[in-house]
């Protein structure tokens, strides 16, 4: 009986994913082309100025980008070429998209990799311990600094450990070393500013939502049984309250990779000079070169997309209450 | 205009707008919470100078090299300057003037009148997206709600799309394609921001749409019109409120964003675009970024001290 439910629901949970995935693709396709620009526009000066033909050139070039044909050619073009891993040809670095993006992955990866992680890990910690001493000194400390931990802007906030750390102090170099090899301890500690300039908001928001999931189960019945029986609070509070708090932060946890982690990501990568996927689309941007530009939000979008149907997947074979039918 | 917009006032804010006291009521409860009371007072102080601060400060566009890259009060420079004719570098000493309080950027322009500048654009820039974002997650979230089927279908999975789309990423790629100007990054913003509202209101209205006034009212024979605006709409007032307190930091901090990155509107001095200029200039004159990130911050702070004030306020369940 179960088995069956979750296969259905997995199934369901897929072609949806399908759905959602063809609807950004869309959605981004109609952007580029709706855009007023041209990939010709790249050339004109160019073309001005070596005295040729303008609209013969404008239209040579539009051909070769396949901008000539009709919409719906366009669009299952796009399609194709997209599943067959052609994400189009950056003008500015003059490599495939596809390979820019090979090169330059890892470094968004380590970045958020290594945020999550100290995040996670300090602000379910501090969370759990500002939820068990509500109303204490401790917990309204906690809860102040959580509050300013969401609202300093964190870009502004890489600039500012830049100019304190770096360029007052000389601790650190203002600059990300791309020559470091990405496993050693120079790497990490070159990664150090970046990572508190990422992670401080995300801890504060799991600071605050581990608190309120805490308590939210705290008050539970389940909870005064488990003491009544004679467990240690360690117990109590370790496996009886915080694993059934677990399941609403992972949720929240997954969701603020799209709207806070990635975009994060992308104004810490362009603070200190980060050679990751907000780099070479922030520079991509000043050189005009749309392809890449789109390439980076499209794969930030799919990766939300993957993460979060690998979650809810997950959760239905982990937690047997939860039921969606 | 003043009596379309309270019409709408009227018809949106519905038990709200017409019953002072319930106004004073949920004001208090939200006043009992000091933090909340520092934030209303500093988004007021805010706004009195983004309105009336022009008036009193320098012109903030007015450059003048002879005062650039002044201190703000109470602190001192020292610039060296090589001299091409006598091959010497001699030290220049600036220290602040009550003349420009907070100093002054590269091109000799007052800060504190760019601050004041910028406060406007971003409190403009806040209100006006948020007000689009809300109106439309209004509306599509209580269609959603009241007609379900088909069309709760259709608009909830678009939601899904657009909520798939990491926001900021999507900004990036929307204000390249169609050029940065200040207009459309505020439509942007709004036109995009719509989903976590639309959610929120839907699944409150489901659970309204099930009460016994509603059905009251069908069954007097109330159109849906008059169901949707008389009891859906007015019933998530006090949770339209709470959203957009809490959702105007976030398009604040979204367009100082875009600005910081270079797709900002150029003809205007945001509080981002300064922040921006003032990057590279650490070593010589630091206050230039630190002046309006420190503006930014408070700001957000307000906002959401006000708005997690307010939330508890609206909360039945919370005892305060």
């Amino acid at each position: 009986m179960k088995k069956s439910w979750l296969r259905d629901y997995t199934i369901k949970r897929l072609l949806y994913a399908v759905i959602i995935a063809w609807g950004i693709l869309t959605i981004t396709f109609i952007l580029v082309r709706v855009g007023p620009s041209s990939p010709a526009d790249k050339y004109l000066a160019n073309i001005a100025a070596s005295g040729q033909d303008v609209s013969q050139i404008t239209a040579a070039i539009e051909a070769r980008y396949g901008v000539d044909k009709p919409i719906f050619e366009q669009y299952s073009d796009y399609m194709v070429n997209l599943f067959q891993g052609d994400w189009g040809w950056s003008f500015s670095t003059s490599m495939p998209v596809i390979d820019l993006i090979k090169t330059h992955w890892i470094y968004s990866f380590q970045l958020i990799l290594l945020s999550s992680l100290f995040a996670a890990f300090l602000g379910i910690l501090v969370g759990i311990y500002s939820a068990v001493k509500q109303y204490t000194k401790a917990d309204y400390i906690a809860t102040f600094f959580s509050f300013i931990g969401i609202s300093i802007p964190n870009f502004w906030l890489g600039v500012m450990l830049i100019l304190v750390f770096s360029v007052k102090l000389g601790l650190f170099k203002t600059y990300y070393d791309t020559s470091l090899p990405l496993f050693s301890i120079d790497n990490l500690a070159a990664l150090v500013l970046p990572v508190i300039t990422l992670g401080t908001g995300m801890l504060a928001g799991y600071v605050r939502y581990t608190r309120s999931a805490m308590l939210d189960n705290l008050r539970k019945e389940f909870v005064t049984t488990a003491r009544a029986k004679g467990l240690r609070e360690r117990t109590v509070i370790g496996k009886h309250v915080f694993r059934n708090a677990m399941l609403p932060l992972v949720t929240i946890i997954m969701f603020d990779l799209g709207s806070i982690v990635f975009g994060g990501a992308y104004l810490t990568e362009i603070v200190f000079g980060i050679p990751g996927l907000g780099q070479i689309s922030f520079n991509a941007i000043f050189a005009d070169d749309y392809p890449v530009v789109v390439a980076v939000t499209l794969i930030g979008t799919l990766l939300v997309l993957l993460v979060n149907l690998v979650t809810d997947i997950t959760y239905t074979y982990l937690d047997p209450r939860i039921r969606y039918d | 205009m003043t009596r379309i917009l309270s019409k709408i006032a009227k018809k949106v804010g519905g038990p709200l707008y017409s019953n002072r006291r319930l106004i004073k009521y949920y004001l208090e409860r939200a006043l009992r919470n000091k933090l909340a009371v520092i934030g209303l007072a500093f988004i007021l102080f805010l706004s009195l100078l983004a309105i009336i601060g022009p008036f009193l400060t320098h012109d903030p566009t007015l450059a003048d090299f002879k005062v650039n890259n002044l201190p703000p009060v109470g602190f001192t420079t020292q610039t060296s300057i090589y001299d091409i004719e006598t091959n010497e570098f001699t030290t220049i000493e600036n220290t602040g003037t009550w003349k420009h309080p907070l100093g002054t950027d590269s091109k000799g322009r007052d800060m504190l009148a760019m601050l004041i500048s910028g406060a406007r654009v971003s409190l403009q820039v806040g209100l006006i997206a948020t007000g689009i974002a809300i109106i439309l997650g209004t509306i599509i979230g209580v269609l959603s709600a009241y007609l379900g089927g088909w069309v709760d279908n259709v608009l909830m999975r678009f939601t899904d799309v657009m909520m798939t789309f990491p926001f900021f990423l999507l900004l990036v790629l929307i204000v390249f394609i169609f050029g940065p100007s200040l207009v459309f990054i505020v439509l942007v913003i709004g036109l995009t921001g719509w989903t976590g509202t639309a959610r929120l209101v839907r699944s409150e209205a489901l659970s309204l749409r099930t009460r016994e006034f509603v059905t009251a009212a069908k069954a007097l024979g109330a159109s849906d019109n008059w169901i949707i605006f008389r009891h859906l709409i007015p019933n998530v007032t006090s949770l339209i409120i709470v959203i957009a307190t809490l959702s105007i930091p976030g398009v604040i901090l979204a367009e100082a964003a875009l600005s910081f990155i270079g797709l900002g509107d150029p003809t205007v001095a945001s509080w981002g675009i300064i922040l921006e200029a003032g990057q590279h200039s650490l070593d010589t004159a630091w206050w230039v970024a630190v002046e309006p990130g420190i503006m930014l911050f408070l700001t957000v702070l307000a906002f959401n001290f006000f708005g997690d004030g307010l939330r508890d306020a609206f909360d039945p369940k919370s005892n305060i």
